[in-house]
C-alpha cells in the first residue's frame, strides 16, 4: 500500500516537474474564472456580443498560453480577458437594471391612471350625490311651499268658521281652550233637555265649524241659574249637556274626542237676582281644545 | 503605432470620467488602473519599448472600458432604485 502511495506520487511530481513551465500565469487563472462567472450569469441573455468578445479574448489568451507559456503577451492577453469578461457582466447588470426600471415605470404610469381613474369615478360619484341632494333639497323646498300655502288655506278655513261661530253664539279665548257660549233658551224650552228645532241649526253651524277648524279634544259644559234645587239643576245641566254632544256626534264629531259635564249652577257668569243674570247664567259652554 | 492606440485609450478614460466612472468605487478603481497604466505606457515609448507600450496600453483600454460599463451599471441600478421608490410612494399615497 506504501508503495503504491509513493509510486503514484512519484508519477505527479514527475507530471508537475514536466507540466512546470505550462502552469498558467494568475491573470489567465483570474481570467477563466472571470469568463466563467460571466458566462453564468444573465450576460447569456442580455450580453451575448460582450460575453463573446470575452471568450474571444480568452481563446487568445489560451492561446498564447500554449505558444508562449507564461512569458508575454499571455499576462497582458488574459488581464484584457478577465476584463472584457467583467465588462459582459457589467453590461448585462445594467439591462437587468434598465428593464426593471422600465418595468416599475410603466407599474408607475398604471397606477396612475388607475389612480385618476379612481379619482374621476369618486368625482362622478360625489357630482351625482349633489344631484342627488340638489333635488331632494328642491322637492324639500317645494314640499314646503306646498305646506305654507296648505297651511296658509287651512287659517283662512279656520278664521272663515270662526267668524261664522261669531255669528251664532258668543266665542272667546280662555286658558282651558276656545269656549263657545249658546244661551239655553236657544237650545232648551224651560226644564227641558230637548234641543228646539232652532237649536240644531245652531248645533249644525257649531259642529260645520268645529270640523273646518280641527280640534285636540271638546268638553261640552252645562249651565243653570241658581233657582230650584242643586241637584235638579245639576242633573238637568248634565242631561242638556248630553243632548248638545249626541247631536254634535251626529254631526260628524269624533265621539272619542267630545265629553259631556252637567255644572248646575256652580259657575255662574251673572247675577242671579235679575232675571238678565239668570238668562246668562243658564248656557251651554261647549270648550274646544286646539290642536298644538 | 502605439500612440494611436495610446490616444485612443486615453479618449476611452476620458468618456469614463464623463461617464460617472468616478462616482463608483469599482468603476474608480479601473479607471485610476487605466491611468496609472496609460503613464506606464508612455514612459515605455519614450523609452523605445514599444511592443511592450501596446501590451500595456491594451491593458490601459480593457480598463477603460470596465470602469465606464461599471459607472453606467451603477446608474442603471440607481435609476431602477428610484423608480421602485417612486412606485412604491405612489402606491402607499392611492392606497391612503
Amino acid at each position: 500500500m506504501f508503495r503504491l502511495t509513493t509510486s503514484l506520487l512519484s508519477l505527479a511530481l514527475v507530471g508537475v516537474a514536466a507540466c512546470g513551465a505550462t502552469l498558467p500565469p494568475p491573470e489567465l487563472v483570474d481570467a477563466r474564472k472571470a469568463y466563467d462567472r460571466a458566462s453564468k450569469s444573465l450576460a447569456a441573455q442580455l450580453a451575448p456580443a460582450q460575453l463573446d468578445t470575452a471568450k474571444q479574448a480568452l481563446d487568445k489568451a489560451e492561446k498564447s498560453f500554449e505558444d508562449h507559456g507564461v512569458d508575454a503577451p499571455t499576462p497582458d492577453l488574459a488581464y484584457v480577458a478577465e476584463r472584457k469578461a467583467e465588462l459582459a457582466e457589467a453590461t448585462a447588470g445594467k439591462a437587468a437594471a434598465e428593464r426593471d426600471a422600465e418595468g416599475a415605470d410603466k407599474k408607475f404610469k398604471d397606477a396612475q391612471l388607475e389612480g385618476l381613474d379612481n379619482t374621476k369615478a369618486a368625482l362622478n360619484k360625489e357630482r351625482q350625490n349633489s344631484e342627488k341632494t340638489k333635488a331632494e333639497l328642491e322637492q324639500e323646498k317645494k314640499e314646503l311651499g306646498e305646506e305654507k300655502v296648505a297651511r296658509a288655506e287651512a287659517e283662512k278655513k279656520a278664521a272663515a268658521a270662526m267668524a261664522s261661530l261669531q255669528e251664532i253664539a258668543k266665542v272667546k279665548e280662555e286658558a282651558r281652550g276656545m269656549v263657545i257660549t249658546l244661551s239655553g233658551s236657544v237650545l232648551f224650552a224651560t226644564g227641558k233637555y230637548e234641543l228646539l228645532p232652532i237649536a240644531r241649526d245652531k248645533l249644525d253651524e257649531v259642529a260645520k265649524a268645529l270640523t273646518d277648524q280641527g280640534f285636540k279634544s271638546i268638553v261640552v259644559e252645562g249651565h243653570t241659574d241658581s233657582r230650584g234645587k242643586a241637584s235638579d239643576n245639576d242633573t238637568l245641566s248634565l242631561k242638556r249637556a248630553d243632548s248638545v254632544r249626541t247631536y254634535l256626534v251626529s254631526r260628524g264629531i269624533p265621539s272619542d274626542k267630545i265629553t259631556s259635564q252637567g255644572l248646575g249652577s256652580s259657575r255662574s257668569v251673572a247675577d242671579n237676582g235679575t232675571p238678565d243674570g239668570r238668562a246668562n247664567n243658564r248656557r251651554v259652554e261647549i270648550v274646544v281644545s286646539p290642536i298644538k | 503605432m502605439p500612440q494611436e492606440t495610446l490616444t485612443a485609450a486615453q479618449a476611452s478614460v476620458k468618456g469614463a470620467e464623463v461617464g460617472g466612472a468616478n462616482e463608483d468605487p469599482k468603476a474608480q478603481l479601473h479607471l485610476k488602473l487605466a491611468n496609472e497604466q496609460i503613464d506606464k505606457a508612455k514612459k515605455l515609448i519614450e523609452d523605445g519599448k514599444n511592443e511592450e507600450a501596446a501590451r500595456v496600453i491594451d491593458r490601459a483600454q480593457a480598463d477603460a472600458d470596465l470602469a465606464l460599463a461599471l459607472a453606467q451599471q451603477a446608474k442603471a441600478l440607481r435609476d431602477a432604485k428610484d423608480a421602485d421608490e417612486s412606485l412604491g410612494k405612489l402606491k402607499r399615497k392611492l392606497s391612503q
